[in-house]
């Protein structure tokens, strides 16, 4: 019985009518296609099934029985086969691509909201390694592929709109179409020097053909901390002390009063932490015409910290075009932004003080007056006071959190603007000429205000420390700055960079087999041209309208300063040859020449960065064409070399200083003050690094295309890396000089794997996961270039050393192996200096009888060896839910908290007081409360943990309301859940000096604790 | 594309020959003498020279090691140990800066001849004195300019140090003939009387017996009437001073950085860490000699009123190092003291130690020192009562370790002290681990 079928094809995403898409009576040659409004008409006989296919969406069927009417929704395929990639300088289908590349699209990245849409990304794709803090406005830590570089730049580097910028904090993340995240050497050698250590291409929204389309979405969130540690009360507190100082002994130890009798029992986190409070409204407005297209956009953030008073706001515009002229041969794109932002910091030492502070202390005492470290020594209670007889000490060298805080008074502006232009001419159907400039201006404000007067008397000595002695302080030295009121210091930043790509493209296609594409240009540009200009003054007025440095007081004297930076031009070439054979065979080369103003007293400047890629689409063989259940099946392999050109230099020079340097002396009878000098560090010439990789992957769909992944496999090599080398201890030099003098290397495996099904029409679901392991060496180090130390705990003690075989900058300290019981026992084995009973023991390594450095032990690195990602979604009708988790462990991390106490006074976490020893055969594991400060694995942690990083339930209204074709609301919860046995507040710790691997990268010291959000959001479409 | 374009000239740091700075020979050379006033001198120093002795503990709070202080004090101290590893880079370091600047000197063109040849003997006064501390603390040492992984003997190291002290003698003028803005280098009297102390380490008896008399016979040096004046700020390079580190505590400061600090008396009270406090032991011999008046020129006591009227209250430690005491400066980061390297009493005890050995005169030299103090003249010193005078007139003065080893009284000096010294180990320190790191071929002390 034949029928015609008549009805109309939807984009899910937009409710619109879609044209074009191809309507097949399944097993026949018999089709039709849908016209301008979507509407398609065919006949069919009852038992056949109709096919509804259309590039980017998902294949759909109906068997047609006995309707008439067939309406169908069409949904996007995320990861299609005709998916474009963008691959630098130029787009290439995801089938077609040779090297590896992982992408992430808008709907992905807008699921976790952020202000930087790399913390959105973390567990979405494989290789791709993001440590993440939650203070606001913190950058994440992206690795990819692992750390290649020892003292060099570890930055990605980013491309926007084609465009090479420093970040992407000044990016909306609503306004990303797609990440393109160029991992293997083959894909990012087209980036030459500044490519090594990967590349992550952003392209921001265009206005899409149809109606005018406006979107608003608004979300409300609010923030506590996640995995808050239970620290001590007054009473562990208390015991804890006492037994410490019971142990010290001697004339000077003492012991504290019972709980009961302190003035408080403080709980510092519940001083010092507020909910933080966020929201986003988000304004787009886009469409595209015959000639042009438009993308409007505007944005507010505005997220608090977790500390009083600390936030972050962010208004971001933007303004996407293209115009068409002449037939559409000539295409102008702009793509115009402006993000302003401002902030109120806070110190993230209050953490650390929190941490350290007794629970005795309170936050305030009665008068108002910040509580302070004082302790009455002989009555043993916490306080200022002492009677006739009676002395008063410090508990600990704590400062009071909450005071930290309040007297922190710093304001942030930045302002950042960036511009593109570009002109794409079609000179022949098969070449094109881009001519691209871009343009990146940064301004940054800070201004600090310190209240010297107030934080003496509300926070300093509660006896002596008073206004009227701050006073006589202030009128004996009337021009020194430390008895001024306050002080005010301003600096401002400006950094510019620019980039100009010119290049020819080529693709034709010959006796339709043979396609070949072609790319040649030329790119200059320049960068890191950065001004700096900073004032302090002091003594202004104590209302904020008067912090002007015109307001200062004048006996004192106002310091500035004044520098600029010397700004890095670059001049390359570059050119790639594609080859296609059917869709079958893959091939591709790429070239690099790369000139960079930092080497040129380098005689060879320039570099060349070769690279080369081959793919074979099995499916496509006749072999494998037919093999049910197998879609799609791709072997690729790739061999480039990248650089890093942002590496450090020597400069040879006489060290002279005006100061008290130890090139100075003083000489006669007058001891006059002489100055001297001394030869500078050793100067090696130095270029930048190159980094080698091979690639080899393979890509798949299978089972209807419902189970589609990749599987990657790498090796990396960075040639002479560079490193900071401290010059032998008994050599002339003194100082510390840069050579290259190692290999590193990263091997590794990455998956990922997507399971998407349709149950039936109104249920849906999909599974993901991404995995990747990354192995790190350091290799080949040069004769007395090893054993550079790092991971400074500040205490003296330090936690990582270079050395050849091992991880880049690896754990090395004792090891520990329990805890001494008893004196014969310290008496009859080997140890560190002369240890007490309840002190940790640590392990004769050689057996020698006596433990130093010979007797510490590498513990691998604090790098993850792997990240794993996982994403559940289910969809039933207008119900969308999901789940996604993300990993990472095979490392290890130190609980610098726990490890460094200074003088004994400072608190513990609950947890440590509980299971402390307390004399002979209570624990053999933990030390007891008088302990050593000495770094060890004891502190050393499995940093292996997982996060439920976001779980979203989402309701979508269509055609509900006139005129309002879709609104979605969504609750959102945000790391609600941490599985770890890590005893700290976050496993993730970037470190200090962004993430370096020689400093505190995976030390807890004072890290952000990581926090929990709960989320409201509307999304609405016109 | 113009390539020109990658012609960008730094502007971040100044380049030495952009600078329009013209570096001197006497610029190098103070150079080598600022090495002085680092930190290493103020805390390291005190570990290997006097904590480690029995002349003094480790101080300050039980729970403040000082880094491996408390190892030194307990000698229980390491290949790793800190303070070790920062003297024999320290002294490496400026044993560097000499030989450049002896270098820098020699080829530098219109240069005054004189003042050339002076620099050139302060700088080998300068090396001189560091190698010598290197050898005594370590033995067989490299010698930088010669190889820096072959450990010289130790007689090579002596003859090094000779020749280039006798090179300075030679060059150096005396102690008076400085004009004033110069007081404060090295004098041909400095070198002297450290070549008569390098004999002594040698037990060349009679070159050390010689050397001294150079000295004494210069008539440039006397002992200062008041033991008690001698650390104070008001007698630096004064008539008893044959070398002293310089330091001064007003801005800019530049004190022996932090000397003064690290050793001050702690607690509420107190002005300073507290490390590197006397030993019961030193104050027992300070007794049983009757020894007041050094006694108290040494030692500082909680509770006593101190010559400047400063009243020490109630500190952590009962006993402080008051030949470390800046009056003007306390609790200051730099003092403004400096440090006697080498004065005459010194001189007069080498003359009379060596003077034992050669059946000279031995009780004139040491006799001079202890009718100083109010002691009672010794008719026929032996070797022994000159070492003990040795002890409490230098107490506290960076010498009491290296003389304990060098008179073989170290083993039974720590056992009556409590502490185990391990002969054929503890003589020398050993070398810090991290050079073997970077030099594995280099050989390590016996039992280290």
């Amino acid at each position: 019985q034949e029928s015609t079928v008549t009805g109309t094809v939807t984009n899910a995403e937009d409710n619109m009518p879609v044209p074009g898409v191809n309507v097949l009576i399944k097993g026949t040659t018999r089709g039709t296609s849908t016209d301008f409004d979507g509407k398609y008409s065919i006949t069919a006989k009852s038992d056949e099934i109709l096919e509804f296919s259309y590039v980017g969406f998902k294949k759909q069927s109906f068997t047609v029985g006995s309707q008439t009417v067939v309406n169908v929704t069409l949904q996007n395929d995320i990861e299609s086969l005709s998916e474009i990639v963008v691959i630098g300088y130029g787009t290439q289908k995801r089938s077609e691509v040779t090297g590896a590349i992982s992408s992430i699209k808008s709907e992905e990245l807008l699921k976790q909201p952020a202000l930087n849409a790399t913390q959105s990304i973390q567990g979405k794709l494989s290789g791709v390694n993001i440590v993440n803090s939650d203070a606001p406005g913190a950058v994440p830590k992206v690795v990819i592929r692992g750390v290649g570089t020892a003292s060099a730049g570890e930055q990605v580097l980013y491309i926007v709109d084609g465009i090479q910028v420093t970040g992407i904090t000044n990016i909306n993340p609503a306004d990303i179409e797609t990440m393109d995240v160029l991992k293997d050497a083959s894909s990012t050698a087209i980036y030459g020097m500044d490519a090594a250590n990967g590349v992550v291409i952003i392209t921001t929204k265009k206005g899409k053909k149809g109606q005018t389309k406006i979107e608003l979405s608004s979300f409300y969130g609010a923030k506590t901390i996640l995995n808050q540690v239970r620290m001590a009360d007054a009473n562990q507190y208390v015991t804890y002390f006492n037994e410490n100082q019971t142990a010290i002994g001697g004339d000077n130890s003492y012991q504290l009063a019972p709980a009961s009798q302190q003035p408080a029992n403080t709980d510092w986190y519940d001083a010092l932490i507020d909910v933080g409070f966020s929201n986003s409204n988000n304004v787009a407005l886009s469409g595209a015409g015959d000639m042009s297209s438009y993308y409007f956009s505007f944005n507010n953030y505005n997220e608090d910290g977790i500390l009083k008073d600390q936030d972050l706001s962010r208004n971001t515009l933007r303004l996407n075009n293209t115009f068409n002229f002449f037939d559409n041969k000539l295409k102008i794109t702009s793509s115009i932004s402006g993000a302003f932002t401002k902030s109120t910091p806070k110190p993230f030492g209050a953490f650390n003080e929190a941490y350290r502070q007794a629970p005795i202390v309170p936050v305030f005492y009665p008068d108002g007056h910040f509580g302070t470290n004082d302790v009455n020594r002989t009555t043993g209670v916490q306080g200022f006071l002492a009677g006739l007889g009676e002395t008063i000490g410090g508990l600990n060298s704590v400062g009071n959190p909450v005071a930290n805080v309040f007297f922190s008074n710093n304001k942030n502006k930045a302002t950042d603007l960036q511009g593109i232009i570009e002109a794409e001419l079609k000179i022949t159907d098969f070449l094109k000429f881009t001519s691209r400039v871009g343009m990146t201006k940064a301004y940054g404000r800070e201004r600090v205000f310190n209240d010297i007067r107030g934080r003496y008397v509300v926070a300093g000595d509660p006896v002596s420390d008073t206004d009227q002695q701050f006073q006589n302080l202030q009128d004996a030295n009337p021009n020194n700055t430390q008895y001024a009121n306050n002080s005010l210091r301003y600096t401002m930043t400006e950094n510019f960079s620019y980039n100009w790509d010119n290049f020819l493209s080529f693709d034709k296609t010959f006796n339709e087999k043979h396609t070949i594409g072609a790319l040649a240009g030329i790119t200059k540009g320049k960068r890191d041209d950065f001004y700096f200009a900073e004032t302090t003054a002091y003594g202004v007025p104590s209302q904020e309208q008067y912090w002007s440095i015109e307001f200062a007081n004048g006996n004192y004297d106002n310091v500035s300063t004044q520098r600029f930076s010397t700004y890095t031009t670059q001049l390359s070439y570059f050119g790639r040859l594609q080859y296609n054979y059917d869709g079958k065979y893959l091939a591709q080369v790429n070239i690099r020449r790369d000139g960079v103003s930092t080497f040129k007293d380098n005689a060879e400047y320039f570099g060349n960065f070769p690279s080369f890629s081959l793919g074979w689409v099995l499916t496509e063989e006749n072999f494998l064409k037919d093999v049910n259940g197998l879609d799609f099946l791709k072997l690729r392999g790739g061999w480039g070399e990248v650089g890093n050109s942002r590496v450090p230099f020597n400069q040879f020079r006489f060290n002279t200083n005006s100061g008290s340097n130890n090139v100075n002396y003083v000489f006669g009878v007058n001891q006059d003050f002489v100055l001297g000098a001394s030869l500078g560090a050793q100067v090696f010439p130095i270029s930048w690094e190159v980094t080698e990789e091979t690639n080899i992957g393979l890509e798949f769909r299978m089972l209807d295309s419902r189970l589609a992944g990749s599987v990657d496999l790498y090796d990396r090599r960075t040639n002479d890396a560079i490193l900071q080398v401290r010059p032998v201890l008994n050599s002339p030099n003194d100082a510390n000089f840069f050579d290259s003098g190692a290999d590193i290397t990263n091997k590794g495996v990455e998956v990922e794997l997507n399971w998407r099904d349709d149950i039936n029409d109104n249920l849906s679901y999909n599974i993901g996961v991404v995995y990747s392991y990354n192995k790190n060496n350091v290799e080949n180090v040069k004769p007395a270039y090893d054993g550079q130390i790092g991971g400074s705990l500040n205490n003296g003690q330090i936690t990582k050393r270079l050395q050849d075989g091992q991880p880049l900058y690896a754990w090395w300290m004792y090891e520990a192996e329990g805890v001494w019981q008893n004196q014969a026992e310290i008496d009859n084995n080997p140890r560190v200096g002369s240890p007490k009973p309840g002190h940790l023991r640590y392990k004769d390594q050689n057996d020698d009888g006596v433990i130093d450095d010979r007797d510490k032990k590498f513990f691998g690195s604090y790098l993850p060896t792997y990240n794993l990602g996982l994403t559940l979604g289910l969809n039933y009708k207008n119900i969308d839910f999901s789940v996604d988790a993300f990993g990472a462990g095979g490392n290890k991390i130190y609980n610098g908290l726990k490890g460094t106490r200074i003088d004994g006074g400072e608190n513990i976490t609950a947890d440590v007081f509980n299971e402390r020893w307390t004399g002979e055969g209570s624990t053999n594991v933990n030390p007891g409360a008088n302990r050593d400060a000495i770094a060890s694995s004891y502190y050393l942690e499995d940093g292996d943990y997982l996060r439920i990083n976001n779980m979203t339930l989402g309701y979508t209204l269509k055609n509900v309301i006139p005129d309002i074709s879709r609104i979605r609301l969504y609750l959102t919860v945000q790391n609600p859940f941490l599985f770890t046995n890590y005893s700290g507040f976050t496993p993730e710790l970037v470190g200090n000096e962004d993430g370096a691997p020689e400093e505190r990268a995976g030390i807890e010291l004072s890290a952000y604790p990581n926090t929990k959000t709960f989320l409201f959001g509307v999304n609405i479409e016109l | 594309c113009d390539e020109d374009y990658l012609e960008v000239d730094s502007r971040d740091d100044i380049e030495f020959e952009d600078s329009g700075e013209v570096v001197t020979p006497e610029e190098m050379v103070t150079g080598v003498y600022g090495r002085f006033t680092g930190f290493s001198y103020a805390f390291s120093y005190l570990g290997v020279s006097e904590i480690i002795s029995d002349n003094s503990d480790k101080g300050s709070s039980p729970g403040d090691t000082g880094g491996d202080k408390n190892l030194l004090d307990d000698l229980t101290h390491t290949t790793s140990s800190s303070s070790i590893r920062a003297m024999w880079e320290e002294w490496y370091k400026s044993i560097g800066r000499a030989t450049i600047a002896i270098d820098y000197t020699q080829n530098y063109e219109n240069y005054d001849a004189n003042l050339k040849s002076r620099l050139i003997g302060e700088a080998k006064f300068l090396r001189a004195l560091h190698y010598f501390w290197l050898v005594r603390s370590f033995g067989d040492v490299p010698i930088q300019e010669v190889d820096l992984v072959e450990r010289a003997p130790e007689s090579e190291v002596y003859a090094y140090i000779i020749n280039d002290l006798q090179d300075a003698i030679s060059a150096l003028p005396v102690k008076s003939s400085y004009a004033p803005k110069d007081v404060g280098r090295a004098t041909k009297g400095s070198a002297q009387g450290l070549l008569a102390k390098v004999y002594l380490y040698q037990e060349n008896w009679q070159a050390a017996y010689d050397a001294a008399n150079e000295v004494i016979a210069s008539n440039q040096y006397d002992l200062h009437p008041n033991y008690a004046e001698i650390w104070r700020a008001s007698t630096e390079n004064g008539m008893e001073s044959l070398f002293e580190i310089q330091g001064r505590g007003e801005t800019i400061n530049h004190g022996i950085q932090q000397y003064s600090q690290t050793q001050g008396a702690r607690g509420s009270t107190g002005w300073g860490w507290g490390f590197n406090t006397p030993s019961e032991n030193l104050l027992n011999a300070f007794d049983a000699a009757g020894d007041d008046v050094r006694r108290d020129a040494t030692i500082i006591f909680r509770g006593e009123t101190l010559w400047d009227g400063r009243v020490v209250g109630e500190t952590e430690n009962p006993m402080y190092n008051e030949k470390a005491y800046s009056s003007l400066n306390v609790g200051d980061g730099d003092g403004d003291k400096n440090i006697r390297v080498l004065r005459y009493a010194e001189i007069l005890l080498i003359q009379a130690e060596a003077a034992t050995h050669i059946n000279q005169d031995a009780a004139t030299p040491l006799n001079l020192v202890r009718e100083r103090v109010g002691l009672a003249p010794i008719a026929a010193p032996t070797v022994q009562q000159i070492w003990n005078e040795r002890r409490l007139e230098l107490a506290m003065e960076h010498d009491r370790w290296f003389d304990l080893n060098r008179t073989g009284q170290a083993a039974a000096a720590m056992a009556a002290d409590g502490k185990t010294f391990v002969n054929g180990k503890h003589e020398l320190f050993p070398i810090p681990n991290d050079q073997l790191i970077q030099t594995p071929e280099m050989v390590q002390n016996p039992g280290w």
